[in-house]
Formats: structure tokens, sequence, C-alpha cells
């Protein structure tokens, strides 16, 4: 083992040594981010603390607490898990297919007595550490370029096509760029990946004709030309654009954005809370959120970097790749830079399901840190 | 030992791997990040000024407010016409209404019949996007205050408080003042007055008929704005008083009318059909201009159901028709009063006699009288109407010196008095003979006799006789008409601002003192005296042939089926020595001038020659010098001094 001759024996392995070298600046900066989408959802409905603030910010205390307990979990432990974790997912994606509660057309959600789960959150952490495990004992070579590679590619490929079935395209885009990411990192042949690009830019026109629902093509297309079906599906880029463009430099001031007051503003507790923000708070307000996510993901990839096993490097970067496309994807729809898929900004959302897996991959993220001395051993003989 | 799964290399291998694939991965996703805060700056920063104006226009909409309408007095302030508090519901849809439900729910809320509920269909399917639709009008308070109270519930309905307009007097000034109602399809015009964009507010209304319709754009107003700050669906969050901006009233609009005659015109008509015009002769102000029978021209502004418009259409006394201005008659004897003045210009002498004996046989045909008068002078001709001494008296002066006198006194014309639908007449002559019959372009002698009693092609209006008789009294000023006193502070120019009569004064002196036997002891004396001592009145009769007496149908006066009767004028002047106020009054089939017309004739001189002062001087005794009020009578008068002083 590399201990290090500064550390006794067993030292590492002391709670209050494990809390102290948990990254403390990267979770005050989720705190930060958390609590501006606390002050949003606070603001855009009549400036109360129901229906929204309230419960978004008691769900982050308790999420948070859950991440910093689970920095403390050995990574081994984490290990032991990954492939478990990931089974449960599918199997329960698997059950929304067919015992799934409907909501505004879409099956995403599992009624389990009083718990309703959306399964794609639980697959989010659970491929992750999958792949992750699956990489850590092989081999550069095999990683590169191998037969063995189609186990991963089936590890992504199922629960995207799951997700992309409830309907949830934005989520399966993010399973599937999570993934893709993932291999990347691992290694992957740059002459797969070029191909793998290629493919994927030929595939979008075909999905368009024959895979995309109606409501996605509206989507798609409004993107393009917005102001071609103003109060259909060009409305919320418009809009979008307006609360954000009417921010200016400082802003409307806190509870005065009358973009979300008023309503003009679609789905403005979880899609555009980026766009409320940016009217109230205008570009200095903005420029810090994006700051603090930059933050986040910045210790995020050195977190990974500095781990010692691969299986930490991979998992660590892993959730950091969600987290970021998430923030890009959702800022570019927000901006009128992308087409409006149902991707929330991480933290910022009011939506309870997401920020507990972001939270809970952030704690795998902090194990990774705290851990980060620490081999893993391979296959079964990891744990003990 | 075995062999580790991963040789050491490898391990070394796949990390540097890693590490060169992570910097590149952070790098890529610190681009986006910029690239996101470069759109953000473009958004923000770039483009500001632009999204904030998109924003404001999100926010705040302007909504157009009706302007008061302007108000209509009568010559002495009496309200006319004005405006009053009407709580109605309004209702418009968006992209997402079910028109259907909605009026089902608005169902709840008020009561609606079918034939509304299939109506309010069809105007909310027509209407704009988020244009309101009045739903219902004129509730009650209660009704108000409860339907205000639920409105919200539903959205895009909202309860509020316009104005309707008001005719006090109803059915007296109906035809003159006219009404306003609802805006039609056919009334938006594209450009001009009617493409104002607040004729599409809900209930607004313009004019359609008389002063209303005439003076429509002077009452209108100019609508003003309202800045209100409204949600997505379109609702009402909050006023912004320092945006509005407020709406210019309609002018003011005084007439010359009087209302107390007016009104007596509509009492002393009762069920009759007719017409009373009365003018200052001396302004040419128009004191009366009265149709019978009426309607309530409030009826209109809210909307006549088709069965209620039928029922008035379709009346035989078509309440509907002005017949002041708008039906023309015979004018009958009356007209013998142009025939005297024309004959007097040519020299005749007015004490040339013609013997009637009830028929005068000419042309060969016979020419009745009512009665046989005897020897008769022109007077004499004029105070019993004698219909043989005017034929043949017309025979001698001919058709068109009669004419050119007819049409001095302003028959054959029409004035300006600002309301639509007047009809001519026709005052025939020879050139209109030559104009009008090609086939036979000559005017027979037979003719001249029918045009000395106001007959044959001979027809005029009640407002033209009111001229003529206007014109004989001032007997100086070929008097205008006027019916509209001034607009906001703008007067109207005067009727008495006309050019002087070219007949000898002497000659219309004549005539007067005829008329004035006409009540003294010709054929009004016992229906046209006024009662009012030294204040007379002069006048002259006529009984208008509606219809060829032949084969049964239709005799002298008011006898057989109505439409067949004869048609009753009077026209008359008074004071006579000083004279003030002329009237003409038609009474459609009512028979006989002397019988139906002139004690009508008659009422309404009494009214306004009791309202004029110096007339009121004239016939009230100055009553003997009243004792000064005694402080003893003065005391009752003030109850709260009473109480003060009684415990004393």
């Amino acid at each position: 083992m590399t201990a290090s001759a500064l550390t006794q024996p067993g030292e590492r392995e002391r709670f209050a040594v494990k809390l102290k070298s948990i990254d403390w600046t990267f979770s005050l900066a989720l705190a930060a981010i958390a609590v501006a989408g606390g002050a949003m959802l606070f603001s855009i409905d009549g400036v109360k603390w129901a229906p929204w603030a309230a419960p978004h910010l008691a769900l982050f205390a308790a999420c948070f607490l859950a991440m910093i307990v689970l920095a403390t979990v050995d990574l081994r432990i984490w290990f032991a898990l990954a492939y478990p974790i990931y089974a449960a997912g599918l199997a329960l994606l698997a059950a929304v297919a067919v015992i799934g509660r409907s909501s505004n057309g879409a099956k995403r959600w599992l009624d389990l007595g009083p718990l309703h789960i959306q399964p794609s959150e639980i697959v989010k952490v659970g491929l992750v550490l999958a792949l992750a495990r699956f990489y850590h004992v092989r081999s550069a070579k095999t990683a590169h370029l191998s037969w063995r590679l189609l186990i991963p590619a089936f590890l992504i490929g199922a629960p995207a096509a799951l997700v992309a079935r409830q309907p949830d395209l934005g989520t399966a885009v993010l399973i599937a760029a999570t993934g893709g990411a993932m291999m990347v990192l691992a290694g992957l042949s740059l002459r797969i990946i070029v191909l793998g690009l290629a493919g994927l830019a030929a595939a979008i026109p075909a999905a368009f004709l024959f895979v995309l629902k109606g409501y996605q093509k509206a989507r798609l297309l409004s993107f393009s030309h917005p102001e071609a079906d103003r109060s259909g599906s060009g409305w919320h880029i418009i809009q979008s654009e307006i609360a954000l463009g009417s921010g200016g430099l400082l802003g409307k001031g806190f509870g005065l954005g009358t973009q979300s007051a008023l309503n003009f503003l679609p789905e403005k507790q979880t899609d555009f809370i980026f766009a409320s923000l940016a009217e109230e708070f205008g570009f200095i307000g903005c420029a810090t959120v994006l700051l603090l996510y930059a933050t986040v993901i910045f210790i995020g990839f050195r977190i990974a970097a500095t781990a010692h096993s691969h299986f930490g490097r991979l998992a660590a970067a892993g959730v950091t790749s969600t987290f970021a496309l998430c923030v890009l994807i959702n800022g570019a729809m927000v901006m009128g830079l992308a087409p409006v898929v149902g991707v929330p900004m991480p933290l910022l959302s009011y939506g309870g399901t997401v920020m507990i897996s972001m939270m809970v991959g952030f704690g795998l993220v902090l194990a990774v840190r705290v851990h980060r001395y620490s081999e893993v051993g391979s296959g079964r003989s990891g744990l003990l | 030992m075995t062999r580790p799964n991963i040789v050491f290399d490898e391990v070394n291998e796949r990390q540097g791997v890693f590490h060169r694939r992570a910097f590149l991965l952070g790098g890529g996703t610190g681009l986006g990040l910029l690239a996101l805060a470069g759109r953000l700056a473009q958004l923000q920063l770039l483009q500001s000024g632009r999204y904030r104006l998109l924003s404001e226009k999100n926010e705040f909409e302007f909504r157009l407010t009706a302007p008061p309408r302007g108000l209509i007095l009568d010559r002495d302030g009496v309200v006319l016409a004005s405006n009053r508090p009407d709580f109605r519901l309004l209702a418009s849809r968006d992209e997402h209404t079910d028109i259907e439900d909605l009026i089902a729910r608005l169902g709840d809320l008020v009561p609606l019949d079918d034939v509304r509920k299939r109506r309010l269909a069809a105007d909310l399917a027509a209407a704009p996007r988020r244009a309101p639709v009045t739903v219902t009008e004129d509730m009650t308070w209660e009704e108000f205050a409860r339907v205000n109270v639920r409105a919200p519930e539903l959205p895009g309905v909202t309860a509020d408080m316009g104005e309707l307009r008001v005719y006090p007097f109803g059915g007296a000034f109906a035809h003159v003042v006219g009404y306003v109602s609802k805006v039609t399809a056919a009334d938006v015009t594209k450009t001009g007055p009617n493409s104002d964009p607040i004729l599409l507010n809900p209930g607004f209304r313009i004019g359609k008929q008389g002063i209303e319709k005439s003076y429509d754009l002077e009452l209108r107003g100019k609508p003003g704005g309202e800045k209100v700050e409204v949600d997505v669906k379109g609702r009402v969050i909050r006023n912004d008083p320092a945006g509005n901006l407020p709406s210019t009233p309609g002018e003011t609009l005084r007439l010359t009318l009087d209302a107390d005659v007016q009104n007596r015109a509509l009492e002393v008509f009762g069920d009759d059909s007719g017409a009373a015009v009365m003018m200052d002769c001396r302004s040419g102000d128009l004191l009366c201009l009265f149709s019978a029978p009426s309607f309530d021209a409030n009826a209109f502004v809210k909307g006549l159901t088709g069965a209620e418009y039928r029922a008035l259409a379709e009346f035989q006394m078509k309440p509907l028709l002005n017949k002041a201005i708008t039906a023309t008659y015979p004018p009958g004897s009356t007209f013998k009063t142009m025939v005297a003045l024309a004959a007097l210009d040519k020299g005749i002498d007015p004490n040339r006699t013609y013997y009637c004996g009830g028929v005068w046989f000419w042309g060969g045909r016979a020419w009745h009288c009512d009665k046989a008068h005897g020897v008769q002078n022109m007077e004499q001709g004029i105070a019993n109407s004698c219909d043989i001494f005017f034929y043949q008296t017309a025979l001698s002066v001919g058709p068109d010196p009669i004419a050119a006198v007819a049409r001095e006194f302003g028959l054959g014309k029409t004035f300006d008095i600002g309301i639509p639908g007047q009809k001519p007449g026709l005052i025939p002559d020879t050139a209109y003979k030559r104009r009008a019959f090609p086939h036979d372009p000559v005017w027979h002698p037979g003719e001249t006799p029918s045009m000395g009693i106001g007959q044959g092609y001979v027809n005029v209006n009640a407002l033209q006789l009111c001229v003529q008789v206007s014109r004989l009294a001032n007997a100086r000023v070929a008097v205008r008409p006027r019916l509209v006193h001034s607009v906001g502070d703008v007067v109207q120019p005067s009727g008495a601002a006309a050019p002087l009569l070219s007949v000898n004064p002497q000659h219309l002196q004549f005539v007067r003192a005829a008329m004035a036997s006409v009540v003294t002891s010709g054929t009004a004396a016992q229906t046209a005296q006024l009662g009012l001592g030294p204040v007379m009145m002069a006048g002259k009769t006529g009984t208008a042939q509606a219809h060829a007496y032949k084969s049964g149908h239709g005799e002298h006066g008011a006898v057989g089926a109505w439409a067949e009767r004869d048609h009753a004028w009077f026209i008359a002047f008074a004071p006579y020595d000083d004279p003030r106020y002329a009237v003409s009054v038609l009474v459609e089939h009512g028979g006989f001038g002397a019988e139906a017309a002139a004690p009508k004739a008659r009422e309404l001189m009494r009214v306004v020659l009791l309202k004029d002062p110096q007339v009121r001087a004239r016939i009230v005794q100055p009553m003997p010098a009243a004792p000064p009020p005694t402080p003893a009578l003065d005391q009752p008068s003030h109850p709260s001094d009473a109480a003060a002083s009684e415990p004393t």
C-alpha cells in the first residue's frame, strides 16, 4: 500500500480525519448554487416560501448531510455496490416501462408505496459506478479497442434506450453522453471516437425523420426559427430570451422579474429557472452563478485527476461530466443556443429526484477525494 | 505468485491517457461555459435595450377607454340625451378557450337564453384573440356585485362599468335626436373616422339616426387609454394610473328645440299620426320638430329583437318615419296663401269677387267646393277656404308665378338643419312638366285649378310649411330654420341672416289679415282660439285629398278607412300683431284641418306663448302689490331656529 510516511497506519480511517479531507470549497460552491436556486424559487411565485423555495432548501440541507456521510464511505464499498446499484436502476427502469405512472404524456415515475421514484436518476449514478468498475480491471489496450467494449456499450445503450422510450429525450441524451465521455476518458481509440461522432451526425437527420415524436420535432424546428410560431413551440425560446435580455447588466431586482411573475416564462421553476435568475440579477448574477458551476466542475475534475485508483478517477470524472453536461445543455437551451429538451439546471432548478441523484453523485466524488490514496483491489478481492 | 491483472506499465499508460483526456474534457467544458457567458453578454449587455422593450410590451397593455359621449340639450339646457352607468359582463377567448364550456359557465353566472348563447358563441368565435365581447349589459347592482366576485374564477371573464346612452324623454325626441346603437361590421371602414379602433371596443355605440348620426364625430369625443399590467392570460394584474391617457369627452350639443313644446306635441298627438313643426319666426330657431307616432329611442340603444323591429317597421302608421321632414303630402288649402300672394303680385284686385255655388263647371268637368260660399272676395276666399274662388284665381295667375312665390317661401326646398332624410317634395310649373313628362311636355290648363288649391302635383313636408308661415309672419326676411344652436362653444349661424323677401309687404299684410279672419270668423273659428286675451293667432286650415274619391273610396273628412282619409293641415303664427312663433301641424289621414290639426297647433302655441315673458306680460294682469312678509310667518320655515328658541 502507498500510505504516506506522514500518517500512521489506520489514521486515514478515522472519521474526523475523513471529514477534514472533504473539499469544503467544493461543498460551499454547491451550497451557494442551491441557495441561489432557493432565492429564485422564493422570488418567482409572488415572493413567498411556498410552494417551491422551502422544500427546495430543506431537501438540499438533507442531501448535503447525506453527501457528507457518503463521502466517508470507503471506495471499496462503492466498488462492491457498483453493479448492484446499476442492476437495480435498470430493473426499475424496465418496471417503469410496464407499470409506471404517466404524467404529461410521459411514463417516468414509479410509485412504490409512499415512494415516488424516477429510476432514470438512479441509473445515472449507477451507470457511472458500473462503467468505473468495468474499466478498473481492464488494461489500456482493452479500453482502447477490443470486443469487450461491447459490454460498456450495452451498459450505456440499455438505460438510454429505456429512458428515450418514456419519452425523456433530455435524460437519455445525458445518459448516453455521460457514458460516452467515460469511455473516452478510459482510453477509447480515437478512430472509434471520430467514427462515432460521424455516425451521430449522420443519425440525427434519420432520427429526426423516423424516431422523434411530433412535439419533439416541433421543439427542434422552433429552435432554429422561433419567430415562425410565436405563440406555439417558439414561445419558450422567445420568452426566455426576453427574460434574459431584459435583465441587462444588473437585473430588474429581487422579486421584480415580470416575465416570471406574470407567467410569460414557461416552466419557470424548473427548466427555465436560469432565465428568471438572469431577469432579476442580470449579467452580474448570471456570471456569478456560472463561476460557481465552473468551480464545481474544475474541482470535480481535479479530484478525479488526483485519485490513485482508476475506479475513483473514472467515478469522479463521470459524475462531474454528468453535472457539466447538465449545466451546458440547460444553459444553451435557455439562451436559445440549443433546442428545448427537458434538462434542468442542476441544484438551481426545483425538482427532488434530480437533486438527490446529483448529491449522491457528489457524495461519490467527495468519497473519491477522501479516499484518494486508497487502492481499490481488482475484482472480488476489492472489499476487505 | 499470480500475475496481477494489470501490469504496472499498463497502469501508468491508462492513467496517462485519463489525465490527457480529462484535461481536454475539462478544457472543453470551460470553453462551453465561456461560450454561455459570451451569449449572456450578447443578450444582456449588447441587446438588452431591445429585450427590455419586448418585456414591457409583454407586461403592459394599452387598453382604449371610451370617452363619455357629449350631452344633447334643449334651448334651455334641459337634457335630451345623456349617459348613465352600465354594469356589464365581458368575456374574451384565447387559443386554449373552449367556447362552449365558457358559455355554459357564463350561463351559471347570468341568465342567458338559447338565442343569446348562440349569438355569443358566434361573437366570441369572430372576435380576435383576447378581444372582449359583451356577454350581458345593464345588470342591476346586485347582479354586478355577485358577478364581480365570481368572474375571476373564469379566465378571460371580467365585469366592468361602461356607459350607456339614455334619452330621458323616450319617444318625444326619437326622430330628431335619433339614437345610438351597436357598431355593426358595415359601420367600420378602412379609413376615415370610422376606422378608429375604439369602434371595436365592447359596447361602443355610434349614432344611427337624427342628430346622433349627423353629429356623431362631435359627440363621440376622443378615446383615452388605460395602461394595465397583464399576465400571460391577459388578466389585468394592476393598473398604472400614471400611464393613463385621459379620454376627451364629446362636445355638448345645444339644440334650439324646446322640451316643453316637444313634450306637449307628444301629448296632443295621442294615437294620431302626423307631424308638428314650430319655429321662432324672427330667428328661424326650430322649437319643435315632432313626428307621431314615436318610439322609445332607449330600446334601440339596447338593441331590438327581430320581432320588435318588425312590429315597428310594419305598423301602418310608420313610427320609424320622420314625418316632419321625410314624408311629403299635398298641402291642400294652406297653399292658397301662396296663390293669393301670386295673384296680388300680378296686380289682381283683392276685391274682385267670384260666385261659389258649391260646384263650378269648367273645361268639361265639374269642380267642387265644400259648400256654396256665395259671393267671395279674396279675404273671404282665404277665410272660408273657398276652392271655387282659388280655381279661378289660379287660372288667371298661371302656374309659373304661383310656383315662384311658393319657392320663395321655402316650398320645394330642403334646409340645412343638420339631420338627414329631408325630402324636397314638389312645386310644379311648366318647366317641371317639360322636364318630367317627355311624352306630354305641356302644362294643360286643367292642371292649374288643382294647383290653386294645393293638390295635383304639389307636395310639401311639414318643415317647409312651417318655414312658409314663418316667412309670412316675419314679412321681411326669408328666415331659415336652425336646429343646432351650438356645438361645444361654437354657436351656429342664425337663421335670420338670410336674404330679404321680394314680396310687397302690403300684400303680405293682406294675406296675414286674411289668416287672422280664418281664426276669428273663418274655417277655424271654433278650434283655433288661443284664449289668451289680447294675444291672437292667425292661421290657415288645409284638408288635403289623399286619394281620388271614386267608386266609393273615401270621402271628404274623417270618414272611411284610415289610410284613405284626407290629411289635415293647420299652419299658424302668433301673436298676430307681433309675430314671434310659427307652427305647422299635419295629422296624417286626420280628416278636416280645422278639426284635427288646428286644436293641436293651438295647444303648442299656448305653451310657447306662455313661456315667453314678454307675451306673458301682455296676458297676465299685474297682481296688487303684496304686503311685505311678516317675521311671524317667516319663523316656522327655520325649524332649527325655532327649536333653539323653545327653552327660553
